[in-house]
C-alpha cells in the first residue's frame, strides 16, 4: 500500500481516530531526466554559493525569506515551534454540504486509513464512515503537514474517509479581472444551446476516458527505441467564429439528433 | 485592469465556436522560502553540471532522456516530445456533458478561470447554457505540449476550466488495507454520532478559515529579522479516548 505521508488522530468531539494519510493519486507519467546531448550523460543539478562560486553541500544550506530585501534566515527548529499545539490532529471544525464547496477549493486528494488494528481505532473509525456517510456532508478540519497548515475536507467515499485539502479562499481569486460575456443570448438561443448540452449528456463515468497523451508519448519512446522517424503533427488550424449563431445551433441540433 | 491571460484559443461545442481566453484562478500564498549558502548568507544556485566533462551545461544542449534500464536512456528531441501533444492545437472540443456535481472531488487537478474572447455572444450564449443546464463540457485542452482531460462549467459570471485526472491516475478504496476486526458500532453510537454531525452542520464559507500558520511564519520571520530570539516550544499530543460512548456523549453535551 501507498507510504504514509503523515499520520496522527481525527479529533471530533472528544472522539480521537488514530489515522494515517495516503495519497488517493498515482502517478502514471513517463518522467524524464535531463540528459546532456554531446555525451548522452544524465546531468547532475549541483548547488554552488553565488558569492564564492564553489559547490556547497546540502548541509550548509539555510532558508531565508525576502523580507522587504532583507534576507531572514529561519531554522526547520525555529519553523516547527510556531506549528500549532496540535500538530498531530485533524480538528473537525464544522460539516458542510459537499455541493456547497466550489471545485476551485480542491487541492491535492488523499485517503485517511485507521493507524493500527486495535479494536477500539477500527471502531471509532468505522462510526465516522457510518455517521458521516447516511448524509451528503464533509468534514472541514486543519492540520499541518510539513511546513504548511491545511485546511481539509473529509467525506466518505467508497465506504473509506477520503480527505481533500482546500485552498484558502485568499488563494483563489476573484473573477472581476475575467472578461466575460457579451449581450444576453434570446431565449430561443439559450433553449438550442441548452438541448444541444441535453443531446450530448451523459452519465459521469471516469472509466470512459483514456490519457491519450500518455499513450502517444509511449509510442514516441518506442519508436525513438526502435530508431524510427518521428512525425510531428501540424496542428489543426482555428476555427473562426460562427457568423450567425443560431444557424449554427440549429445546425449542431440536426446533427446531434440525427446520430 | 484585465488579467493577463496565460493561454488564447477557442471551444467548440458541434458548430459553434466561441473564442476564449484563458487566466490563472489560483495562487499558492504559502511562505516562500530560497536557499542561501550558511556561511555567507549567498543566494544558492542551481546550475547544470555534466559529471563526465566536469563542467556546466548550457540549456540547448540538454535534452529528455526516458530510462529504460539502469542508465541507460532513450533520447527524445525537443521537437519529438511535442509529438505526443497531438494536433488538438489550441482547440477545446466539448464531446459530451455531465451533472457538473456528479464529478468526484478526487478527479479534480488544476483549475483556471476562462474568460471572453472576441466573440463575446457567442460566450455568453455557451455560459448561461452551462448555468441553466448544471452541467459540465468534457473535453480535451493542450496546454505547454500536454493533453489534458478538462472539464468546463458555469462559475458565477464566468466559467471555469478544470483538469481532471484519470480513473487510473485515482487510487480506489478498494485498495486501501482497512483492518476488518473489532464489532460495529451500535445503533445507538452511530445516531449520537449523528447528532453531532448536525449540531456542526454550517454553511460553507470560505472566508471563514485563514491560513494562520502562514501569519505565524510570518510573524516568526519578522521577529528573527528584528534580531529576537526565537522559543522553540515543545509539542503536544492528543490523547485517544478509549470510551466511544461516553466520549460522543460529552461531545455532544459540550456542543449544547
Amino acid at each position: 500500500m501507498a507510504r504514509t505521508l503523515w499520520s496522527g488522530s481525527l479529533s471530533f468531539g472528544l472522539v480521537n481516530v488514530p489515522v494515517q494519510l495516503v495519497t488517493a493519486n498515482r502517478d502514471l507519467d513517463y518522467h524524464f531526466r535531463q540528459i546532456h546531448e554531446k555525451d548522452q550523460v544524465p546531468i547532475e543539478q549541483r548547488r554552488y554559493c553565488s558569492a564564492e562560486d564553489v559547490e556547497v553541500t546540502w548541509e550548509e544550506v539555510a532558508h531565508a525569506h525576502d523580507l522587504d530585501g532583507k534576507q531572514v534566515v529561519v531554522t526547520d527548529e525555529e519553523l516547527a515551534s510556531v506549528q500549532p499545539r496540535k500538530t498531530r490532529t485533524i480538528d473537525i471544525e464544522a460539516f458542510v454540504d459537499l455541493a456547497d464547496v466550489d471545485p476551485l477549493y480542491f487541492d491535492h486528494a488523499y485517503w485517511l486509513v485507521p493507524a493500527g488494528e486495535s479494536e477500539g481505532t477500527l471502531r471509532a473509525y468505522r462510526l465516522l464512515v457510518e455517521a458521516m456517510g447516511k448524509t451528503d456532508r464533509a468534514a472541514l478540519g486543519r492540520f499541518v503537514m510539513r511546513t504548511k497548515e491545511y485546511l481539509a475536507l473529509v467525506r466518505v467515499r467508497d465506504g473509506a474517509l477520503a480527505l481533500t485539502t482546500m485552498r484558502f479562499a485568499d488563494e483563489v481569486r476573484p473573477t472581476k479581472a475575467v472578461p466575460s460575456g457579451g449581450k444576453k443570448p434570446t431565449k430561443k438561443q439559450v433553449d438550442s444551446a441548452v438541448a444541444v448540452i441535453e443531446e450530448l449528456s451523459t452519465e459521469w463515468d471516469p472509466e470512459r476516458y483514456d490519457d491519450c497523451y500518455r499513450a502517444r508519448l509511449k509510442k514516441v519512446i518506442d519508436a525513438k527505441r526502435k530508431r524510427r522517424k518521428i512525425e510531428v503533427p501540424e496542428p489543426r488550424k482555428q476555427p473562426s467564429p460562427a457568423e450567425d449563431l443560431m444557424e449554427a445551433l440549429e445546425r449542431t441540433l440536426e446533427e446531434v439528433r440525427s446520430r | 485592469m484585465a488579467a493577463r491571460s496565460i493561454w488564447n484559443g477557442t471551444v467548440t461545442f458541434g458548430l459553434v465556436n466561441v473564442p476564449v481566453k484563458l487566466f490563472t484562478a489560483t495562487d499558492n500564498k504559502s511562505v516562500s522560502f530560497s536557499e542561501v549558502h550558511a556561511r555567507d548568507g549567498a543566494k544558492i544556485e542551481h546550475r547544470r553540471i555534466c559529471p563526465k566533462e566536469e563542467k556546466e551545461v548550457p540549456y540547448d544542449e540538454v535534452v529528455k532522456g526516458y530510462e529504460v534500464s539502469d542508465g541507460k536512456f532513450i533520447v527524445l528531441e525537443k521537437d519529438e516530445v511535442k509529438a505526443a501533444a497531438g494536433d488538438r492545437g489550441k482547440v477545446v472540443a466539448l464531446e459530451e456533458f455531465v451533472d457538473a456535481a456528479a464529478v468526484d472531488p478526487v478527479y479534480f487537478d488544476r483549475s483556471y478561470y476562462v474568460g471572453a474572447g472576441d466573440d463575446k455572444d457567442a460566450y455568453a450564449l455557451l455560459h448561461e447554457a452551462l448555468r441553466k443546464s448544471g452541467r459540465a463540457g468534457i473535453g480535451r485542452f493542450t496546454f505547454h505540449d500536454r493533453e489534458y482531460l478538462v472539464a468546463l462549467r458555469a462559475h458565477g459570471d464566468v466559467m471555469a476550466l478544470h483538469t481532471l485526472r484519470f480513473a487510473d491516475e485515482v487510487v480506489g478504496g478498494d485498495e486501501l488495507e482497512i483492518g476488518k476486526g473489532g464489532r460495529k458500532p451500535s445503533s445507538q453510537e452511530v445516531d449520537m454520532a449523528g447528532k453531532l454531525v448536525d449540531s456542526l452542520h454550517e454553511d460553507f464559507d470560505p472566508e471563514a478559515y485563514e491560513d494562520t500558520y502562514r501569519e505565524a511564519v510570518l510573524d516568526l520571520i519578522k521577529r528573527k529579522g528584528k534580531g529576537e530570539e526565537i522559543d522553540l516550544a515543545e509539542q503536544e499530543e492528543p490523547e485517544h479516548g478509549d470510551d466511544l460512548a461516553a466520549a460522543l456523549e460529552a461531545s455532544l453535551g459540550a456542543g449544547r
